[in-house]
């Protein structure tokens, strides 16, 4: 039997893990693409209908990169929200284009059924490796854990660093380590090399530290091109990040979370407000209490969650009275208009503190 | 006490249940009016600038009725199973209000899957008013009758006029859109007044559309769409065309309906209305797919 | 003596100030930008230098605005500063006990929340350009009204007409269809200024809170009709000060007054050749447009990619 080339959307680094898993449970040929750019996007919004989000748009073109690529089998992963339905428009669009390729959607409504997952990867490899999986599942989980906790930590020291670009280098080639390792045992001493050699290099942190957290819906939070690199141009204003949403949060810490928390809120929150509201706002009152001089909310346009949480937001740091900043990006956001509002957000943080 | 009612998105789902629920338990209510200048004004000042139009005039109804009345009704749903599940403004929604306004907000929950059934709601706002355990159920009983038998008046005759000879047009459309006098009803009139029949995608069986919603989308989990989308499916031939309206930016519609279109092939109109204050625009295009159908 | 230039050079209009150590404006000008930002400044800077009188050493050079970094460059000057906090400063300096700045220029409209003489909130539209100043003055060319009258003519109106200005194109389709109904001209031109007005509050001013003293500013001040709409949707006294336009040339002069490192400044640029070229990079598919500046011929500086390859 023929084996499909599969190919799969990209957000941030997390294609690493991800085509690690896939390469190793499916006996085909894995497709990456290429880094998303503005080609992609171009792609994506010239296909897709004018007012979705534009994760819509990211992904579409994403995949339709890989099919260009030579991929014929795309896997959505599908989430809660309107994520879980993108597969099925995006199947029609990519069918009308006249591509003749394999649809596979693992999630669907938010909910991940083992039978459903099972049902679909036979439909990509009818050998795929059954037990082998969940071996290989649980370090991949594992996997997008080291980098997240890795990540972490550059964000709040990389505005610091002495010598620019040298804990962007270490992690670039981390996850070139990363995607060769042997097991479970390998990756941790991959993670705990790379963990020293890290908190090694060297930063200068000033004694008064400027303290911003980023929240916002997840897709535009996590891949840095859709955010213009928001978080780059805030290092170099010589800021600590905190960033709480990532691939480990989503998976594993998300709905212990906000049980555990949302009582605790009522006075904001009362019922799950949809795919990421509630915890920003939960992580919003959390940022303000623990003296954060300020919080920057993205989102991609149109995002109905978010849009429903940015009263709520705001009305919280009015309450503690720290400055909020909302940014709502599309795919022609003007990046000179982003730094300029960025410039006087550091600037009002800097004369608030005097 | 006295409890209001806003006139937008689940009202026109739940009105009839709500209004001979009340009545029944001599519970007094006020109903906000039709949607307008006034409301439509006082939404936009309170609301994000990006929310679809439906919820600022549905946020405009609350900040119209806070004066009027002591406590607003602003259910919460989550959803009615696993595969029918809501926009996310209908969860959010309580929350929203209630940071907006100061006003006491009363509030149910409608989730399935965590056992929220809407009896479970009606009985919370009859023991609110201090009502005992058995007025409530029999209230809840007689409102469920009569909403049930209300709604089957409106199927059978939306039904009816399937058969009616003449230009018969599917207006697919979310109830709050539909009835809303800033959103639908303009369209509708002016549709009337072109002479066509109208033909209202809500007013079908509910259970079988979303069972026919399969056959255009087999992976759609939202409820209401299913139900608005499943009325085409339902309706085959008998329609000459279909105009599909929704507001901006709504995040289902955007996707469901750009979907559908590309499926069927029928004569259809994308209509998506950003403010009704620019109707002149809408009349050319609602003339010209008249024309053509 | 000495003293300090501050350019702000917006989409529209360029705007310099100098001031002495007190702070105070010994001259100012304002020139349109007519999309050459470079050769605008070379104008503003040679007629600004013949108004300086005689005796005053120019001690520091401060830029803002959209093309702030270009010239920035092409000056040598000390302080290179956001619009945001460039308005903030110059209205405080007039103005100290203000609390909310409007301020609706040409391509942005933004406001600004200023408590005890400190920034503490801001917000710049994020739309399209619905209601700003090039938005107005495209629309009173399509009605055929110079730019200058257009005030006066809306404040003659007593009906103003609704105008839905959410989006530049509604706005545009909406203001023919009224036309067409047969609303008069100062009925039409007041609406437009009603709804920039209620655009304005609704989109950048949502959510702040919005406390007296209220200064408006920007080129868009200077139209009675929308300074009258402010004064009736807030309910408050809103002023505009005559140097209005100037607020953000003068909050960077001042600025560079602050940072000012003792060099002194030469304004000599009219012979001064300054180039930008811009080619696509292709080292990957973001094709990055990479702009060159060349300064007499010599590269100073590389902008746009995204990589850090340059």
């Amino acid at each position: 039997m023929k084996l499909s080339k599969v190919g799969f959307p990209h957000i941030g680094n997390y294609y690493v893990p991800a085509t690690y898993l896939f390469s190793n449970i499916l006996h085909s040929d894995i497709v990456s693409a290429p880094h998303i750019s503005q080609k992609t996007i171009e792609l994506g919004v010239k296909y897709s209908p004018s007012f979705v989000c534009t994760p819509f748009k990211y992904t579409l073109g994403t995949l339709l990169e890989v099919i260009e690529k030579g991929a014929d089998c795309v896997v959505q992963l599908g989430g809660g929200c309107r994520y879980g339905y993108y597969h099925e428009l995006q199947r029609t669009i990519i069918s009308d284009l006249g591509y003749d390729v394999k649809f596979i959607n693992l999630v669907i409504a938010g909910k991940a059924s083992v039978f459903r997952v099972y049902r679909e990867l036979r439909r990509i490899d009818k050998h795929f490796r059954r037990f082998k999986s969940l071996y290989y599942l649980f370090i991949t989980m594992k996997m997008v854990k080291y980098m997240d906790l890795i990540d972490d930590y550059i964000r709040e020291y990389v505005g610091f660093e002495v010598n620019d670009g040298e804990m962007e280098k270490l992690n670039e080639s981390m996850l070139k380590e990363f995607s060769g390792v042997k097991g479970y045992f390998d990756l941790k001493r991959v993670y705990k090399k790379y963990n020293s050699l890290i908190r090694k290099v060297k930063v200068d942190i000033p004694r008064n530290v400027t303290k911003v957290g980023i929240i916002g819906e997840l897709y535009t939070i996590m891949e840095p091109f859709s955010n213009y690199f928001i978080e780059k141009s805030l290092a170099s204003f010589n800021m600590s990040i905190k960033r709480y949403t990532n691939a480990s949060y989503l998976m594993m810490g998300k709905g212990k979370f906000i049980k555990k928390n949302i009582k605790k809120y009522s006075k904001y929150v009362k019922y799950r407000m949809g795919a990421d509201a509630t915890d920003n706002i939960i992580r919003a009152v959390d940022m303000c209490r623990d003296g954060f001089d300020g919080i920057i909310h993205i989102k991609s346009s149109f995002c109905t969650p978010e849009i429903g949480s940015m009263g709520i937001i705001n009305k919280v740091c009015c309450d503690y009275n720290v400055p909020v900043l909302f940014f709502s990006f599309d795919s022609n956001t003007s990046r000179v208009g982003l730094q300029t509002r960025l410039e006087a957000f550091n600037d009002m943080i800097e004369m608030r503190k005097k | 006490m006295k409890i209001g009612i806003p006139r937008g998105l689940f009202y026109y789902y739940f009105s009839d249940l709500w209004i001979s629920f009340f009545e029944k338990l001599n519970i007094s209510y006020i109903i906000s009016p039709e949607t307008n200048k006034e409301i439509k004004e006082l939404g936009n000042k309170y609301s994000t600038d990006e929310m679809c139009l439906s919820l600022k005039n549905y946020i405009g109804h609350v900040a119209y009725l806070s004066r009027y009345c002591d406590v607003i009704l602003v259910p919460r749903i989550d959803d009615f199973g696993k595969y029918e599940q809501t926009c996310t403004n209908f969860m959010a929604c309580y929350d929203i209000v209630n940071n907006l306004f100061d006003v006491k907000v009363l509030d149910y929950n409608i989730s399935l899957s965590s056992h929220d059934t809407l009896y479970k709601g009606m009985k919370r706002i009859g023991k609110f008013f201090g009502k005992s355990n058995k007025d409530i159920r029999r209230a809840f009983l007689c409102a469920t009758i009569k909403s049930n038998k209300l709604n089957k008046v409106r199927i059978i005759d939306n039904i009816n006029r399937l058969n009616l000879t003449g230009k018969k047009i599917l207006l697919v459309s979310h109830s709050y859109n539909t009835y809303d006098s800033t959103i639908g009803k303009p369209v509708i009139d002016y549709l009337e007044k072109l002479g066509c029949i109208v033909i209202y995608s809500d007013l079908f069986d509910k259970a079988a559309c979303r069972r026919k919603s399969l056959e255009l989308s087999p992976d759609i989990y939202w409820k209401y769409s299913k139900e608005s989308i499943g009325s085409i499916a339902l309706c085959g031939d008998k329609i000459d065309g279909i105009i599909f309206l929704s507001v901006f930016p709504c995040g289902l519609d955007s996707l469901v309906n750009e979907l559908v279109i590309r499926k069927i092939n029928k004569k259809c109109l994308n209509l998506v209305i950003d403010d009704m204050d620019a109707f002149a625009g809408i009349e050319t295009r609602l003339e010209s797919f008249v024309e053509i159908v | 003596m000495n003293c300090y230039l501050g350019i702000d050079i917006g989409s529209i209009s360029t705007k310099g100030v100098v001031i002495d150590e007190d702070n105070k404006i010994i001259c100012s000008l304002y020139i349109w930008t007519e999309g050459s930002p470079i050769n605008s400044v070379k104008k503003l800077v040679s007629e600004l230098k013949k108004k300086i009188p005689s005796g005053y050493v120019v001690k520091g050079i401060g830029t803002t605005g959209s093309a702030r970094k270009l010239i920035g460059l092409m000056m040598d000057a000390n302080v290179v500063k956001n619009e945001i906090t460039a308005h903030a400063v110059g209205t405080l300096s007039v103005n100290p006990n203000v609390h909310t700045i409007l301020e609706i220029g040409g391509q942005d409209s933004k406001i600004i929340i200023i408590r005890d003489g400190v920034i503490v909130d801001y917000a710049m539209n994020t739309l399209c350009a619905a209601g700003t100043g090039s938005f107005l003055s495209s629309q009173a060319k399509r009605l055929d009204i110079p730019i200058e009258e257009f005030g006066k003519l809306a404040l003659s109106s007593k009906n103003p007409a609704k105008i839905a200005a959410r989006c530049t194109v509604f706005a545009e389709s909406d203001l023919i269809h009224k036309a067409q109904v047969g609303y008069s001209k100062e009925d039409i031109v007041a609406g437009l200024c009603k709804s920039i007005v209620l655009n304005y509050l609704n989109n950048v001013g949502k959510g702040k809170k919005i406390i007296e003293p209220v200064v408006f500013q920007g080129g868009v001040s200077k139209n009675l009709g929308v300074l009258k709409y402010f004064k009736e949707v807030l309910g408050c006294d809103v002023t505009v000060d005559p140097n209005s336009h100037l607020m953000g040339a003068l909050g960077i002069a001042i600025l560079s007054h602050k940072n000012s490192d003792g060099r002194v400044y030469d304004l000599d640029i009219k012979d001064i050749e300054f180039k930008t070229v811009g080619n696509e990079c292709g080292g990957c598919s973001n094709n990055c447009e990479i702009l060159r500046i060349f300064k007499d011929k010599k590269l100073v500086d590389t902008w746009g990619s995204m990589c850090g390859k340059y």
